[in-house]
């Protein structure tokens, strides 16, 4: 009784609880990725806040749409967030973002800034400050800007040793779309159309290679280094963003100032660089609530711009709030992105970015004309954004299921018809008790998630988009999308590549493996424990931790390797070039080899290590009685008696490397252009980085599964068969 | 086929000397017999003729040919293990096979030797099974078939017998024998069992603590013991031994036991080497002792009833002794027996060497 009323009292608790709870005035909530002095420009701001009480939230960048996607929806986001403009597309796509209303304050924005977070009228988000590049000068070296990028060139030779007239990153899409546009190219057409092909791009590309190969750009130029170079005063110009101005701050050893970029002579026109317009978003429940767009209002204002400018150097995209004074970086930052081109909004603009930067690194290093490289980067797009296959019918599948059900549910009635079924039943029960939380554990971990991985294999698209399509993601893998057979990136190819990858690891780690253990079996061998304990430590270390090492090893400029040519070449004189180890297929590919047999090699070691001491000795010996040479006892005794034994030892090693994910994602992350990618990280692209098409993703999966079980099962079968073709029954009658 | 020469081996493990110049003839087609306790290095004597090992001094030569440093493959030997060794992943005909196939002998003449091999040891039926799925008395005949099958010039066996029971043992004893005959290649087998040397042998030698105690055809080692140590090796049971000093007597001489009982020795077998007052150990096989009247006072204290025959186990003169008598002689526990010595040894008391005229 008195329990009774204890629960009805707790019942009547919650609901309360859960009534009232809307009563309570809640905080708005503001979510931003700053750190650092954006983070207390922020806080800064928000001391004017004079309305409902503010609780905000740093998410890092890294999770910042996946734990906007997952919160709004659920009600728990924010209601105020701040993000830069080109996810736009994606968060409506999501709807996770309302339209600002009345929170716009008309006419202070510049046009540009504002056109980047509009579509068809309706604004999206505040702009808060925009990015974009610009030209930043060492004034030591230099005074004006140049009239043309191509003056540059008569910088060479003017300059002291070791000094680029001009630090700028065009092996990637986000600089090299400022020459682009000055050759009227658009990285997206108006039809969302990928735009990064065609003459405009061919011109593009023989630009910048040839500003590479007159070294009036230095090779390899990305973030870190032009900010290094242009730092130490190795480049008279540098084509950087606000935030190189950030890192070089008041202290810089160089003096510098920051210009607009220069023309292209060639094409007359000037180079517009790419504008991110970061923005002020309000959810869907944001956008209602008044408070939230006042809240938002008050961080686009020009107040808080001022406040900005106080923290940093990025340009508002407020046009009302005075830019300091000629000539200082905001100033030309703000200028600069008046004629900035913002980045597409849509979605489509994320399947752009892989493509584009792959036909610019194939041309560059001359792998491809730049026709080539500019419609295989075109195909890569199209494959990547192919249109959804047709939504299927799913009642055969339904269909097949419902048969299979039945069947198991026939099966079961005629079991339990069967006599004494009931009490075999009982007096097994306890038996089930025993294994039921293995069963469970094995079906949670495994079974479940093999079903659901096997089941997504049938669907395409994601969220609202989701459909059913039977085996069209088979079937389009099969047949490679259409396109040629061995295609780059077709499954056939990568197989190849898989098989390749996993015969050489094979044959290499067992090899290794052998032979390191029949050394160390050898009786007379000194030290035999050490060397023992040396040779597994590679395989006691994580593999993620062995993979970052090598690929730091191979890392052209600064790695192991280069430094150990380098080194060779200081004291022989010689002139070794140090090896782009992921330029070119054979060498990434040894990169990657390199790395997983180091990492395999202890496995087998230390199997055959133990297989070993099943060989009995006079067994060899009589093989030297017998006549066999050294090679002949190993090939014809030793080895044969120790395959039982290493037999699964290699079908395990051969599955690990045909899934050895991590030495491939790790090491050369695919390169040179997805290359030396194997089916497993060419899952993990399709899952990941190309638009999150799971079903596609799990139907590698489901291929990768059946490949590896019904090889590792035939070869199972036909071992044994072997076995017992050799083995009579034992004879009864003895000599 | 060849005769087998070792002149001064000596091999060492370590800081053990296991053979301490072993010096040895086996004639052509002779069947020799190691034999001797366990660690007196007969085992490394075969694996040094095998060439498994290889000798710190010494030669060992088969006819004129020199092997000593010869890796076994080049000396035409084949070896029969005490453990069988048969190649556990090859059927019985593959066993057989091996060393022929890696000489390359043509396959015809594989399947003639193999089948030839099968036939005269009874494998037919066994010749496609592995050896896990033989009994211990077919692998040894697997074994023996692998080493007859190349016809090697020397067949080495390593207490081959070893691991049988004791029926087996007799029998397949006696087949090694009959192969032996049949083939007449010279042969060399090592065993601690007395019975197999004493049965097998065209020539024995036994071999104690690194060295060759003595050597020559079995009846004769039996019967004339060079040494105490020789003496009591062979022969089961034991030879009795007793010590004694030498007193003239007459123009002769006689042992005296501690207990004062004394023996006339026969003066012509051990000439030269009696002399008054010299200690010396005297040697008596079970089997030459007879109870009669006026012998030496032997004190009984258990009686072993075989059927055929009884052993008598006492003392004489404060030794332990062990005397063979028919079973119709009524012997029992406790009783005071007087017997008498049809033949008997005299050793060195020191050295342990034969008194016995060489």
């Amino acid at each position: 009784m008195k329990s009774t009323r204890a629960l009805l009292s707790l019942l009547l608790l919650s609901v309360l609880t859960l009534l009232g709870s809307p009563a309570f005035a809640e905080p708005i909530r503001l979510w931003h990725g700053y750190r650092g002095s954006e983070e207390k420009a922020l806080e800064a701001i928000l001391k004017g806040w004079k309305g409902e009480p503010v609780e905000t939230l740093a998410v890092p960048y890294d999770a910042y749409l996946t734990k906007l996607a997952a919160a709004i929806p659920a009600g728990q986001g924010p209601d105020v967030y701040i993000d830069s403009h080109e996810r736009l597309g994606e968060l409506r796509a999501r709807k996770i973002v309302g339209p600002v209303g009345d929170a716009l304050e008309p006419g202070v924005f510049s046009p540009p800034a504002l056109d980047a977070v509009s579509d068809a009228g309706v604004v999206w988000a505040l702009p808060l400050s925009q990015k974009c590049l610009a030209l930043y000068l060492n004034t030591d070296l230099v005074k004006e800007p140049p009239a043309t990028l191509e003056d540059l060139a008569d910088l060479i030779g003017k300059l002291p040793r070791g000094t680029y007239p001009v630090v700028y990153d065009v092996q990637h899409v986000y600089g090299i779309a400022a020459l682009f546009s000055s050759f009227g190219g658009r990285l997206l057409d108006e039809h969302d159309g990928y735009g990064f092909s065609g003459p405009a791009a061919e011109q593009t590309l023989l630009f910048a290679r040839d500003l590479i190969e007159h070294h009036v750009d230095p090779e390899s130029a990305d973030g870190a280094l032009v900010t290094n170079l242009f730092k130490s005063g190795h480049a008279a110009y540098a084509v950087s963003g606000p935030w190189l101005a950030a890192d070089l701050g008041d202290k810089a050893a160089v003096k510098w100032r920051v210009a607009l970029l220069p023309k292209l002579r060639a094409t007359g026109q000037p180079m517009r660089p790419l504008l991110t317009v970061e923005s002020v978003m309000l959810s869907p429940q944001g956008a209602l609530k008044p408070e939230a767009r006042a809240l938002a209002k008050l961080l686009a204002s020009a107040e808080a711009a001022k406040i900005r400018a106080q923290y940093g150097p990025t340009p508002t995209a407020r046009i009302d709030v005075a830019a300091a004074d000629e000539g200082a970086p905001v100033q030309v930052f703000a200028l600069q992105a008046r004629t900035a081109i913002p980045m597409s909004s849509s979605p489509t603009m994320h399947a752009v970015w892989d493509p584009a930067d792959r036909a610019i690194a194939k041309f560059i290093r001359h792998s491809a004309t730049a026709e080539d490289a500019l419609a295989e980067g075109k195909h890569r797009f199209d494959d990547v954004h192919r249109p959804l296959p047709a939504r299927a019918s799913p009642t055969p599948a339904l269909l097949v299921a419902g048969v299979l059900a039945l069947g198991l549910a026939f099966q079961w009635v005629k079991r339990s018809r069967e006599e004494h079924w009931g009490a075999q039943l009982k007096q097994s029960w306890s038996s089930y008790r025993y294994v039921l939380h293995a069963v469970l554990a094995v079906g949670l971990l495994v079974i479940i998630p093999l079903v659901i991985g096997a089941t997504t294999s049938l669907t395409a698209g994601n969220d609202e988009n989701l459909r059913y399509v039977g085996f069209a993601n088979f079937i389009n893998i099969l047949t490679a999308r259409g396109g040629p057979l061995l295609a780059s990136g077709s499954f056939y190819l990568v197989l190849l590549v898989t098989l390749l990858w996993t015969a050489c690891n094979i044959v290499l780690h067992v090899g290794i493996g052998l032979a390191l253990a029949l050394l160390l079996s050898r009786p007379t061998l000194r030290f035999r424990a050490v060397y023992r304990v040396l040779l597994i430590v590679p395989w006691a270390v994580p593999s993620y931790v062995t993979a970052l090492a090598w690929r730091g090893m191979f890392q052209r400029e600064y790695g192991a390797i280069t430094g150990l040519i380098l080194g060779v070449n200081r004291l022989f004189g010689t002139s070794v070039e140090p090896i782009d180890w992921f330029a070119r297929f054979s060498t990434a590919f040894v990169a990657n080899l390199t790395t997983n047999v180091w990492l395999g090699f202890p496995f087998m070691m230390v199997v055959t290590m133990g297989a070993l001491t099943g060989v009995p000795d006079d067994v060899l010996e009589a093989a030297r009685v017998d006549g066999a040479t050294r090679w002949q006892r190993l090939r014809l005794v030793t080895l044969p008696i120790i395959r039982p034994t290493l037999a699964p030892a290699v079908t395990l090693g051969a599955i690990w490397t045909f899934n050895m994910f991590n030495v491939i994602y790790l090491v050369s992350g695919g390169d040179p252009d997805g290359t030396t990618d194997i089916l497993v990280s060419e899952a993990y692209r399709w899952a990941f980085t190309r638009e999150n098409q799971y079903g596609y993703a799990a139907a590698y999966a489901v291929l990768i599964f059946l490949m590896l079980f019904l090889t590792t099962r035939s070869r199972g079968t036909k071992s044994d068969e072997k076995k017992i073709a050799a083995t009579p029954p034992a004879p009864a009658e003895v000599v | 086929m060849a005769s087998v020469t070792v002149a001064k081996l000596l091999k060492r493990f370590g800081q053990t000397e296991v053979l301490k110049g072993v010096s040895l003839a086996i004639p052509e087609g002779a069947f020799a017999v190691l034999v001797g306790p366990s660690g007196c290095g007969k085992s490394t004597l075969l694996r040094l003729l095998a060439g498994l090992e290889i000798a710190d001094q010494g030669t060992i030569h088969f006819g004129e040919r020199d092997v000593t440093r010869l890796e076994p493959r080049e000396r035409d030997i084949s070896m029969v293990f005490q453990s069988y060794a048969l190649y556990p992943h090859l059927t019985v005909r593959e066993n057989l096979a091996f060393g022929l196939k890696l000489r390359k002998t043509p396959a015809k003449d594989i399947e003639k030797a193999v089948l030839e091999a099968s036939e005269m040891l009874g494998l037919g039926p066994l010749l496609d099974r592995l050896p896990k799925a033989l009994s211990g008395g077919q692998r040894q005949r697997v074994a023996m078939g692998r080493a007859i099958v190349r016809r090697s010039s020397l067949f080495l066996f390593d207490e081959p017998l070893s691991n049988l029971d004791a029926a087996l043992r007799a029998q397949v004893r006696v087949d090694i024998r009959k192969l032996h005959d049949r083939l007449g290649t010279t042969s060399v087998y090592v065993t601690h069992d007395q019975v197999e040397a004493m049965t097998l042998a065209d020539v024995l030698f036994v071999l104690n603590k690194g060295v060759v105690e003595q050597s020559g055809p079995p009846l004769e080692v039996f019967a004339r013991p060079a040494t105490r140590f020789v003496a009591g090796f062979l022969g089961s049971p034991a030879m009795n031994f007793f010590d004694a000093h030498l007193e003239s007597k007459g123009a002769g001489f006689q042992a005296v036991a501690k207990d004062g009982f004394a023996m006339a020795v026969d003066a012509e077998r051990f000439a030269g080497e009696l002399k008054a007052g010299r200690e010396v150990t005297v040697g008596v096989r079970p089997h030459d002792i007879h109870v009669a009247e006026g012998g030496a006072p032997f004190q009984v204290s258990i009686v072993e009833a075989l059927g055929a025959e009884s052993y008598a186990h006492g003392t004489i003169a404060g030794a332990p002794f062990v005397a063979r008598v028919e079973a119709s002689t009524p012997v029992k526990k406790n009783d005071r027996l007087e017997v008498s010595f049809a033949e008997m040894h005299l050793f060195d008391k020191q050295t342990g060497v034969s008194l016995r005229a060489p």
